[in-house]
């Protein structure tokens, strides 16, 4: 960027750089700030230091394959990422009534462990932010669960790839839900001494209390989403709003403040880590019905590893769907899904290729992180960090 | 003419949105840039409350070249309150819009079109009349051409323009002088001693 001018018109003001490699600016993100001594005047976020092109490469990939550029936007809630994508392309494929019921179950528990591991991060990180070393260390420790189970269920921590348009890469693993018990078992009491640490903490609370507020008519014009949007008092949920792969089957409260500070933020993402765990065990009560978690249609789904080496048919099939993967029906289609950070939807064209034509990002993170210019106006340097912190940027999906 | 990195695009789907079947996600609109301004501020009013999403499509090949993506979002009729929303409701705005043509920002509307105006920007040159601050947001100030056109090459301009190397003129060792100071005649010549030496011990032992 260019070099801005060190002293403003009016000479009361300088201009300060934050970042982009400030330790709590949570990724690379740069703060061109305009300060009256301690005070914020105005502040102009610098993005794109992690600009990736992810929306350029998944033109040149198969359908299947742009799936894994795309797990890597929101790189704390991959399974959401994939699930929305998954959803989207199988409303162009017209498959979306045809997931089979297991399938959709496990979805949702993939999503809303995913929101969960999420923010753990988010608590642990924040925490630091304000000198709370030792929360850092119980999320991450109940995040590892989180990740271990995914890596049980499709083969990696961080990006499992595992939900898969029409359905799951495969069934559970065995020992999956003894492990999945343990940790519904666990929850209830790690997130009582998370909140012990934090809630009534009188540090916390004066950092975070009248912080940062967000009335909701700001939020709406900032178009705000998820936890930052609900702690205005706006109860907009896309799983309640636009209910898809069954959750409008699951009863779950979507938890809402009326402050719209930082506190209020960091309560409702408690109290959703809570209603997150409620679905995750409704869906363990569901999962001891078995059935298939792939559609059976062999233009979308690879045939089962057992038949490749008896049958003729199988075999073609696989090699066609590896080599060339599957068309999709030209038209576009917008959906969206309730990530850890908001509404996340992809906008996407298909021209009846085996590449996607276009795959706009509707991106949650950048659009909260834009409503910094409105709330950062008139508080401290110092406030600034917890302003950033509790509206939970994720770079990977700021950037893309 | 699209790059020889980009995917070939279908001649007969140029314009997908227009073959779409009935999918159930969002009412359309296809509006021109000059019933633009008008028709948003009409939605607002209306009670879609939130851009959801401003984006970019580029049909290259097409009249008009790029489609430029509204989503708005209507909430209940009483956003403020805390109770449960209504059923809430999506439109998508569809503006065609070609090279050089631009169009009625969305910032007085809505301050969030700030940054998505920015992007459409940057990625496919498309000028918004009246934005506040349109510059360059993901890309560096400095960068030429707009990376999600379709005939801006997949791989980057530089290794469109200067193609790799014929594999015949590389050599396993490089070539001018290593970092030790020696020569890469001196280096060869190593080479040559250090083969005759292990012949030499070869024959020996074989003796």
């Amino acid at each position: 960027m260019p070099v801005p001018d060190i002293v403003s018109q009016t000479g009361n003001t300088m201009v300060l750089s934050m970042g982009p490699q400030h330790p709590s600016t949570h990724g690379v993100l740069q703060l061109v700030l305009e300060i009256d001594s301690e005070n914020v005047v105005k502040v102009d976020p610098e993005i794109g230091y992690l600009h990736t092109g992810i929306e350029k490469s998944a033109e040149g990939l198969f359908w299947t394959q742009a799936q894994t550029v795309i797990e890597r936007m929101d790189y704390l809630a991959p399974s959401s990422n994939a699930l929305c994508y998954a959803l989207a392309v199988e409303k162009l494929l017209e498959l979306t009534d045809r997931i089979p019921p297991r399938a959709q179950v496990v979805r949702v528990l993939q999503g809303e462990l995913t929101r969960i591991a999420s923010h753990c991060v988010w608590l642990g990180t924040h925490g630091i932010d304000l000198g709370a070393i030792s929360v850092f260390f119980y999320c991450f420790d109940l995040r590892e669960n989180i990740l271990d189970l995914q890596e049980a269920a499709g083969g990696a921590r961080m990006h499992p790839n595992y939900i898969r348009v029409g359905g799951l890469n495969g069934d559970l693993p065995d020992g999956y839900i003894a492990d999945l018990d343990a940790l519904i078992e666990k929850f209830p009491g790690r997130l009582r001494e998370l909140r012990a640490l934090l809630q009534a903490n009188p540090i916390f609370q004066d950092r975070t209390i009248d912080i940062g507020v967000l009335t909701p008519e700001e939020a709406l014009q900032w178009n705000v989403t998820g936890p930052s949007l609900r702690a205005s008092g706006i109860a907009y949920d896309v799983r309640k709003a636009f209910p898809y792969t069954g959750y409008d089957g699951y009863d779950f409260d979507i938890p809402t403040r009326t402050e719209g500070d930082a506190y209020a933020r960091f309560l409702v993402r408690l109290d959703e880590m809570e209603e997150s765990m409620r679905i995750v065990a409704q869906a363990r009560k569901r999962l001891d019905t078995p059935g298939p978690v792939m559609i059976d249609d062999p233009k979308v789904a690879l045939p089962p590893k057992e038949t490749i080496a008896l049958s003729m048919e199988a075999l073609i099939h696989h090699f066609k769907l590896i080599s060339e993967g599957f068309r999709v029906p030209p038209g576009d289609v917008y959906h969206a899904v309730e990530s850890p950070r908001g509404e996340l939807g992809y906008y996407i064209v298909s021209n009846g290729e085996n590449r996607p034509y276009r795959i706009r990002t509707r991106p949650p993170s950048l659009y909260n992180l834009q409503a910094l210019k409105g709330i950062a106006p008139g508080n401290l340097i110092a406030d600034l960090v917890v302003m950033i912190g509790s509206l939970d940027p994720v770079f990977g999906e700021v950037d893309r | 003419m699209p790059s020889t990195q980009t995917p070939p695009i279908a001649g007969a789907a140029i314009d997908p949105p227009s073959l779409r079947p009935p999918i159930d996600d969002a009412l359309i609109e296809r509006l021109v840039p000059s019933e633009l301004a008008v028709r948003l501020a009409a939605l607002k009013a209306e009670g879609y409350t939130m851009l959801l999403d401003l984006g970019a499509v580029d049909y290259l090949g097409r009249t008009p070249r790029f489609d430029v993506v509204y989503h708005l979002l209507q909430l209940a009729p009483k956003p403020a309150s805390v109770a449960e929303v209504g059923k809430p409701k999506r439109v998508r705005i569809l503006c065609g819009v070609d090279e050089g043509q631009a169009l009625p920002t969305a910032t007085g509307l809505w301050k969030s079109a700030d940054w998505a105006e920015r992007e459409v920007y940057d990625l496919f040159g498309l000028v918004f009349d009246g934005h506040p601050d349109l510059r360059r947001i993901q890309m560096p100030v400095d960068w030429e051409g707009h990376p999600l056109r379709k005939d801006y090459p997949m791989r980057g301009p530089a290794r469109e323009r200067a193609p790799r190397p014929a594999f015949a003129n590389k050599t396993n060792v490089v070539a001018g002088t290593p970092p030790s100071g020696r020569t890469l005649e001196a280096l060869q010549e190593q080479v040559k001693r250090a083969r005759a030496g292990i012949a030499a011990d070869a024959e020996g032992e074989s003796t």
